[in-house]
Formats: structure tokens, sequence, C-alpha cells
């Protein structure tokens, strides 16, 4: 899984529902969780979480402009591919650390993604888990 | 209510340790101590059952005092109303299920109780048989029904599932939730398995070197750090597996097998046996109707 270490900038509560930012360095990631500041202490502005989320859940667009709805969208350079029979690795360098994207080894030569490419890794608002 | 307070230096295995612990337990809650060997655990049931004496410590049971050292009071063993269960079975081998029952009554107790109890732990079928033709599951089915004839204030189980199988011992588990409901039992555990306290208990004590270094509710207790998902459930890794350049790992969760997909880093301190939360978002999973 990838883990990134934040700090939470902003919370907006609905129902049991609540959408959380989170400051990584320059860059605001956003979860939706069904929890709320009343359910989960740690849910407070200014406080440091991690933020959760499997390698199989980052999608990864070639380039930098995608037209999508994923709300996290973060740019970097393919620092290492592990190819499998079916799936394959990507290891992205980014402003926040590295991300580590799983995605199937038909993709990348459909894209043909290669090493030191500019990608945009992509993941959905509940992909993403917080812990403190 | 009852109020444990008991001290007493001990020879444990890497020296001298002093058992010193102040705790209370709740009527018809099921606390469980957990806590490495020679930590005390044994030691702690074997004072409040009588069959160790205390350097000094005060015990009261329903207002009732089996032990008060500075009053020079100490009922015996036999005087305080406690059922213990141990990992080894000890029912009498000469006599059938039901005769080791009814050895354990009270002179002038009512007999209804064992007909009860044999119907609880559903040892119908099986009551009229000598212990050497039962399996362990069964023997500790009815040394457990036998713990419960006199009708105790504390039941005291001390590892009582570790020497049986995980299905006998997932079974054996809801016995006991059964019975400890049913009596509105307090009943305190030793166990070693994170999943079973997770499942069974309201309370966890971890005992470290005589002291209470940690309690309350189990999940709490287990989990340092909380995290979010909200599909999360303790399980044992039974499998780790590489398959293409993921790792699949099968994981015991209750009595259900479930696979969980992995990276090579989220391995590298993670071992067959060992205990795991398992947490997906609520978002993921799907359900449909079977019935």
């Amino acid at each position: 899984m990838n883990v990134l270490n934040g700090k939470i900038t902003a919370i907006e509560t609905s129902g049991s529902l609540s959408i959380i930012e989170i400051q990584i360095g320059a860059f605001f990631f956003k979860t939706i969780l069904i929890e709320t500041p009343n359910s989960a202490s740690y849910l407070k502005e200014e406080n440091q979480v991690k933020v959760i989320f499997k390698e199989t859940e980052v999608v990864i667009g070639k380039g930098t402009k995608h037209m999508v709805s994923l709300q996290n969208k973060i740019t970097g350079t393919i620092d290492g591919i592990e190819k499998g029979a079916l799936l394959s690795k990507l290891c992205i360098k980014t402003s926040v650390g590295i991300i580590i994207s799983i995605i199937t080894a038909n993709s990348v030569q459909k894209l043909d993604l290669k090493l030191g490419e500019t990608v945009t890794a992509m993941i959905k608002t509940n992909e993403i888990m917080l812990s403190e | 209510m009852i109020q444990i307070s008991v001290q007493k230096k001990l020879l444990a295995a890497d020296g001298e340790i002093k058992l010193n612990v102040n705790i209370s337990l709740k009527k018809g809650k099921l606390t469980t101590i957990y806590g490495p060997s020679g930590a005390g655990k044994t030691s702690l049931l074997r004072i409040i059952s009588g069959l160790l004496k205390a350097d000094k410590g005060r015990i009261v049971v329903n207002q009732k005092t089996w032990l008060d050292t500075d009053k020079k009071i100490s009922l015996k063993p036999q005087e305080r109303k406690l059922g213990f269960v141990f990992q080894d079975y000890a029912l009498f081998p000469n006599m059938t299920v039901k005769e080791n029952l009814l050895f354990a009554l009270d002179k002038g107790q009512d007999k209804k109780i064992i007909t009860n109890l044999i119907a609880i732990t559903e040892l119908e079928s099986l009551k009229d048989r000598k212990p050497e033709n039962l399996s362990g599951g069964q023997k500790q089915r009815v040394a457990l029904a036998r713990a419960l004839v006199r009708k105790p204030d504390i039941l005291m189980l001390d590892e009582p599932l570790s020497a049986l199988d995980p299905a006998m011992r997932n079974k054996l588990q809801d016995y006991i939730l059964k019975v400890h409901k049913e009596y509105n039992l307090t009943t305190v555990l030793i166990s070693h398995e994170v999943g079973e306290i997770v499942k069974m208990s309201d309370t966890v004590l971890i005992l470290e070197k005589g002291e209470v270094i940690k309690q309350g509710n189990p999940f709490d207790v287990f989990t340092n750090k909380q995290i979010s998902g909200k599909f999360q459930f303790t399980g044992e890794i039974i499998n780790i597996k590489k398959e293409d350049i993921i790792y699949v790992v099968t994981i015991l969760i209750g009595s259900s097998f479930v696979k969980v997909v992995a990276e090579e880093n989220e391995l590298k301190d993670i071992n067959i046996g060992d205990t795991v939360i398992v947490a997906s978002k609520a978002f993921n999973p799907i359900f449909q109707k079977v019935k």
C-alpha cells in the first residue's frame, strides 16, 4: 500500500459523511469517509494523518492533461517499471514521494510507458483511507 | 462487582517479579488477561481461587470478602464460588459425563441445573459416555459445564482452548459465549489469541511482569492507530503466495478464508501466523441476497 504523511487542512461534513482535504507538500489530497469529527477524534484540522491507498487503485495517465472526474491527480516521472506476465508495477516519483501503481502489463504496452516519462497518477476520492 | 487487589512476589524464568494488580470486574462481563509467559497471569487466577497465597491482598466478590490479608480473612478454595477450566480437561476418567457433572453438585443442590447445562452445551447424546470416548473439544465442553454446576460468581478459564484445532476452538468459543450470556456470568479468560480476544471479551488487560500495563476495549487496545476503513476485521495470516508481480495473502477471519492482494513492501514484517487487521473502505464491497 502507498502511505504518505500529511496534514488535515479542511473538513466538509454532511450527515455521517465527510470529505477531508489533506496537504502533503504543495499538493492536496481529498478523501471521502463514513466518519465525522464527532465519530473520529483524529479528524481535526492541522492534525497529522497517514494517507493510505492500494497500488492497484492508482490510475495512470500519460502526460499531464486529462479531463477526468478523479480529484486526486499528481504528476510525476516513471522511476521504475517491473513487468510481469499480466501485471506491471510502476514507481512514480512525485512531489509527495514515490507512488506505486499496479496496472495491467497490457496497459503499459498500449500507452508505451517508459522510464523517465511524465505521467499523472490518479486516485479516486473513495479509495483513500486515513490513519492516525 | 468484584474487586481484586493482590500483591505477591513470584519467581519467573528471568528473575523475581512482583505481581501487583488492582482490578475490578463487572458482573456479566468477560475480561481477558493477555500477556507473555511468566507475566503472572495464571498466578493471579490461582490467587483469586485460593490455591496460591497472596503476600498482601483483598478480594471482595459481590460484597462477600474472600480475602483480606490485613484482617486475616482467607476463604478456602472450596468456600469460594468459582468455576475453573484449564487447558487439560481434568475429568474423572471412571465416571460418565453426567456423573462428572453430578459429582460437582453441592450437597442438597437442585439437580435441575445438570439437565439445563447438558442441554445448553449440547451434551445430551454424550451424557452416558466416559471421557476416554470423547474428543478434545467434547471433553472441554464437559469441563465447561462442570465448572458451571455450582453457579459460580466467577468463571475462570485458563487457556481452555489452546490445545484444540481452529475449527473446534471456534465452536468452543461460541459455547463459552453462550453460557456466559445465558447465566450472566462474570468470566475471566486467559488467552494468547488476539482474534479470540477481540471476538469474546468486553475488556482486555495486558499483564507484563506482574503489572497491568494497558486495559480497555480489545479493539482499542490491540489497534494502536485508528484507521478509517469501515470494512475491518482481525484475522490470521495463513498463506503468502507470489503470483505474477504481486502477492496473494490468505487470511483466516473467524472461520472464513479471505484473500487480499499485497505488494512486496507491505509484507516486509508480516509472517504466516501473524494476527493482522484487514481493512477496506465501505465503498468497495458489494452484497447479494442469498435467501
